[in-house]
């Protein structure tokens, strides 16, 4: 095992060097010391100021939802023709995110990419919290949401009626509460082992009860965690299909329809590309400052970022060549209202947009070419922040700019959006931040047993006795 | 925590070893299986690889439990869509088959997921008696060092192998075994205190109250009003149509607008409006009206004052003469003049005058009554190309997309759209350009209730600004533009 001050370098390409997962020395009881202490240590001040922060954002989306809800609808931008504004763009920014937890929980693990235990559980705490606020926007964009019930297949005793299932946006209200139902459980399902550690190490009553239900009396014995780890794998197996399947029917939302710009083929794998890109963007967007904080640059290691940013580097890549192709199909197609749409989105009202979204989201995700960018975490954090932008926008053109100008130009219209808007965007990260913050203070937020599993074996005095190796053997 | 605190003897279950490091409890699962050993059970804080062999665990069924649920899910979601959009309520769209099996794929796909996921979870949890949060195992101190870095093997007093001393024995002898517990049953009694099972049951009856209440409520007939929490658009404080209203003399609910009466916030200058300079201030309003009346309005704008300048020839022979290059002479006003300019466009010669007696015209304004700059002649110039131009052409010459088509097609009721740049027009007054646009003329509808009356105007001056284009001479330019041109060498 390494001394505690040997500097490892984490980021060497050579493959058969390979440095190990988690570096500084530690042993399996310095890992939990290091994980629960960040629950167990005294609240630090700034948890309390981000939280404020937080709960205030929170509390305007809340107002704001209460005063769509009693006022209607027309308190958005939204018009005709552009009847899917901030709302949509949100609900599908959000879903977007949330797809990089599950894929790291999910893909990384079929792939035994074993670096995702220092991130998963942080990604997959992403994931549910992504997924709460896109929810929220549907279900208030349906106007009456008193009646929101109706988009489930409920029996009906007044109406007689039963949903459309064969309208992708009912195909949205199964993949959505589907994926994050599965997420939740595959996430709480990770979780089980380590809230059974946290509440073997509490000395506070409250939160020993609150653990022991949540860990549900786990022990850790060999035939649970046989059992357990076959769940696990079904459940990645299960996972890495719904992952892909939730953004392709969020496209379907579009690609289905007949508009210039949306009814294309190359949606359902460039949302998808899209989706885990942005999910990445945010990944590295909160892992950078909470490795710094809650000093986990021993199980976070700079090769850990490294591989993010070369995700990064590939979906951003993946996007930018979906912008290429839309252009290239709409020219090769040659439908001229295609031609148009697209042509209108780089010159047209909306340029702005588009190429904010273009530099944000296929230029800047270049510089990870560059080794030093790739190990750098602030300029990580950055470029991070502007793919979060980027991939916000890019949501905002394609929604936006398809509608506002269609095949007619009788029916052409431009969207405003009003302060309302520009709130609930806002907004919705309080949400987030206050459903993260609360997840940092009291659940576990690195995979300890998963992180456990992974790293180097202590010293064991098995391979000293030659009679007990001849035994193991 | 600890088993001392009893007064009673407790019971020995089992022995426990405990280990620091996974390859010494590999190595003591392997020996206490070829022991001989079946009830015996390793605690680890993550998953060992390996110790499934060392301690002879079999494979677990959950896989087979998943894809049964899996497969129930599949059926499931086809059955419900199947049920209730083929069957219960179908819906019929663009005369699509009500069941198409492609379009049902994606929900079919999440169910099944749904299903298996929770197979999983459910299974999980069963399969390893979980949630049981009453363990003997959780009354030893040091196990709870079982989920942070220590590793536990224990073996059950009532395994068949089990004899007190052997077994501590082998226990004894493990490698890297650092300490050996007895783990003792839990004297606490097994069953719910009493009251728990009380408030319990309490609690389960009140929480079947409110659905029972709810389910009456669906089934009963009632002599009140159903309550109505959200009222939506149930309750209205509105008269409906068709019926009587008590607080009007002649009963009627609809009313009807008072003769002579403008509402608040409609007032717009007659002459914006109607393109015509009203003689008195009760024409105002007259105009005002009919300019917002429906067909049925009881009086109608400048066309039917003057039918012979500007009404449609629509019922005319015109419609039936199939070749265009027959005058259709019917389907110009009188007063027109000039035969067209433009014969070939395959566009009918115009002029000659129909039999319809002349009655005067209204008092067209002259000139556009709006200040027209720039970006006035460019709104006109945008609308002009959505409203206008399919029709007339984006050079006003009559031979916009939608004419050379019909033309091509040789539709026998199709009138050529006239060309802007005939006498015809330019020596039309701006009112009268005006009222055809709101109103129509011929073939061409009234846009009035389309395009709002400012850019109505706007259309206006950009037709005379395309007009310009034929009609201008050289002084007109503007000497800065002038130098341009010469510059361009035009």
């Amino acid at each position: 095992m390494a001394t505690v001050n040997e500097v490892i370098d984490t980021t060497i390409d050579d493959p058969g060097n390979r440095t190990p997962l988690v570096i500084g020395g530690h042993d399996y009881g310095s890992i939990t010391r290091l994980v629960c202490g960040i629950n167990e240590s005294k609240t630090p001040i700034a948890w309390y100021i981000g939280m404020l922060m937080s709960l205030s954002l929170l509390g305007m989306l809340g107002a704001l939802v209460g005063y769509l809800i009693f006022t209607g609808v027309g308190v958005w931008g939204n018009n005709n023709p552009v009847y899917w504004g901030f709302p949509i763009v949100n609900f599908v920014f959000w879903v977007g995110i949330g797809h990089a937890g599950t894929l790291i929980s999910a893909i990384l693990f079929i792939f035994r990419q074993n670096w995702r235990t220092s991130i998963n559980r942080f990604a997959e705490a992403m994931t549910i919290f992504a997924v709460v606020c896109a929810g929220l926007f549907p279900a208030i964009h349906i106007g009456r949401v008193w009646v929101f019930y109706w988009l489930f297949p409920l029996p009906s005793l007044q109406l007689a009626m039963w949903p459309q299932f064969r309208s992708p946006l009912l195909w949205d209200v199964f993949a959505v509460s589907t994926y994050a139902t599965v997420s939740l459980i595959f996430w709480y399902t990770g979780m089980i082992p380590d809230l059974a550690t946290l509440r073997d190490r509490t000395n506070n009553k409250i939160l020993r009860i609150v653990y022991s239900i949540l860990s549900l009396g786990w022990t850790g014995s060999a035939r649970a965690w046989s059992r357990y780890e076959k769940a696990y794998t079904l459940f990645a197996a299960l996972a890495a299909p719904l992952v892909l399947s939730v953004h392709t029917i969020v496209s379907f939302d579009f690609a289905v329809s007949q508009l210039p710009g949306w009814h294309t083929t190359i949606f359902p794998p460039y949302f998808v590309a899209g989706a885990v890109f942005s999910g990445f963007g945010m990944v590295l967007t909160l892992m950078v400052p909470a490795r710094q904080w809650f000093g986990l640059k021993d199980v976070v290691t700079l090769r850990h970022l490294e591989n993010v940013c070369k995700i990064l580097l590939a979906t951003g890549s993946m996007v930018g060549y979906a912008y290429a192709m839309e252009f290239f199909i709409a020219w090769y197609g040659g439908n001229m209202y295609e031609g148009f749409a697209f042509i209108n989105r780089a010159f047209g009202p909306y340029w702005w947009a588009y190429w904010i979204m273009v530099s944000c989201n296929v230029i800047s995700p270049q510089l990870f070419w560059f080794k030093v960018c790739r190990t750098t975490p602030w300029l990580m954090f950055v470029i991070s922040i502007f793919v979060n932008i980027g991939m916000w926008f890019e949501r905002f053109v394609i929604t936006v700019t398809s509608l506002a100008r269609d095949f007619l130009p009788s029916s052409w219209g431009m969207f405003e959006p009003t302060p309302v808007d520009y709130g609930m965007l806002i907004g919705s990260f309080g949400l987030f931040f206050t459903l993260f913050l609360l997840f940092v203070r009291f659940g576990p937020i690195v995979a300890m047993a998963e992180v456990k599993s992974v790293m180097p074996h202590p010293h064991s005095p098995v391979h000293d006795d030659p009679q007990a190796a001849a035994d193991h053997a | 925590m600890s088993q001392e605190a009893n007064n009673t003897e407790p019971k020995l279950i089992g022995l426990m070893a405990q280990f620091d490091d996974p390859d010494s409890l590999l190595a003591a699962c392997e020996k206490v299986r070829k022991a001989g050993y079946t009830k015996t059970d390793a605690y680890t804080p993550f998953p060992l690889h390996g110790i499934d062999e060392a301690l002879g665990i079999k494979p677990t069924i959950l896989p087979w439990i998943v894809l049964m649920l899996g497969i129930m899910g599949g059926f499931a979601g086809l059955g419900l869509q199947y049920i209730t959009n083929a069957d219960w309520y179908p819906f019929i769209i663009s005369a699509k088959p009500v069941w198409s099996l492609p379009a049902n794929i994606p929900v079919i796909f999440e169910l099944v997921i749904l299903h298996a996921a929770f197979a999983v979870f459910i299974g999980m949890l069963f399969l390893n008696k979980l949630p049981t949060f009453s363990n003997p195992l959780f009354r030893v101190p040091e196990f709870a060092r079982a989920t942070d870095d220590k590793f536990f093997l224990t073996i059950d007093v009532n395994d068949e192998k089990y004899k007190p001393n052997k077994t501590r024995d082998l226990l004894d002898g493990l490698i890297g075994q650092t300490d050996v517990i007895e783990v003792f049953e839990d004297p606490s009694p097994a069953e719910l205190p009493k009251i728990i099972k009380f408030v319990g049951i309490g609690v389960a009856v009140v929480a079947l109250v409110p659905p029972l209440l709810l389910w009456r409520a669906y089934y009963q007939t009632s002599t009140v009003p159903r309550i109505n929490p959200i009222r939506d658009m149930d309750v209205q404080l509105r008269g409906d149509t068709q019926t009587v209203s008590p607080v009007f003399a002649d009963g009627r609910t609809m009313r009807p607008r008072i003769p002579g009466t403008v509402a608040r916030g409609e007032w717009v200058d007659p002459i914006m409006l109607t393109g015509i300079v009203p003689e008195t201030g009760e024409q105002n309003v007259l105009f005002l009206q009919d300019e917002e009346a429906t067909e049925e309005g009881t009086k109608k704008p400048a066309e039917e004052e003057n039918p012979a300048d500007d009404k449609p020839a629509e019922e005319k022979p015109a419609d039936e003469k199939p070749e265009a290059d027959k005058p259709m002479a019917e389907a110009k006003p009188a007063q027109d003049k000039p035969a067209d300019a433009n014969p070939a466009d395959a566009k009918p010669a115009e002029g000659e005058a129909p039999a319809q007696p002349e009655e005067p015209e209204p008092n067209w304004v002259k000139i556009a009554p709006i200040n027209v700059t720039r970006a006035t002649l460019e709104r006109g110039r945008n609308r002009y190309n959505i409203y206008c131009s399919v029709c007339h052409g984006l050079a006003g010459d009559g031979d916009g997309l939608v004419s050379q088509r019909a033309l091509q097609l040789e539709q026998p009721t199709w009138i050529p759209p006239t060309n802007l740049h005939t006498d015809y027009l330019l020596t039309q007054p701006d009112g009268k350009i005006y009222n055809t646009i709101t109103h129509g003329i011929r073939k061409m509808k009234g846009y009035g209730d389309q395009i709002p009356a400012e850019d109505r105007w706007a259309i206006v001056t950009y037709v005379r600004a395309l007009q310009k284009t034929r009609t201008g001479t050289p002084e007109e330019i503007p000497a800065v533009e002038m130098k341009e041109l010469e510059i361009k060498g035009q």
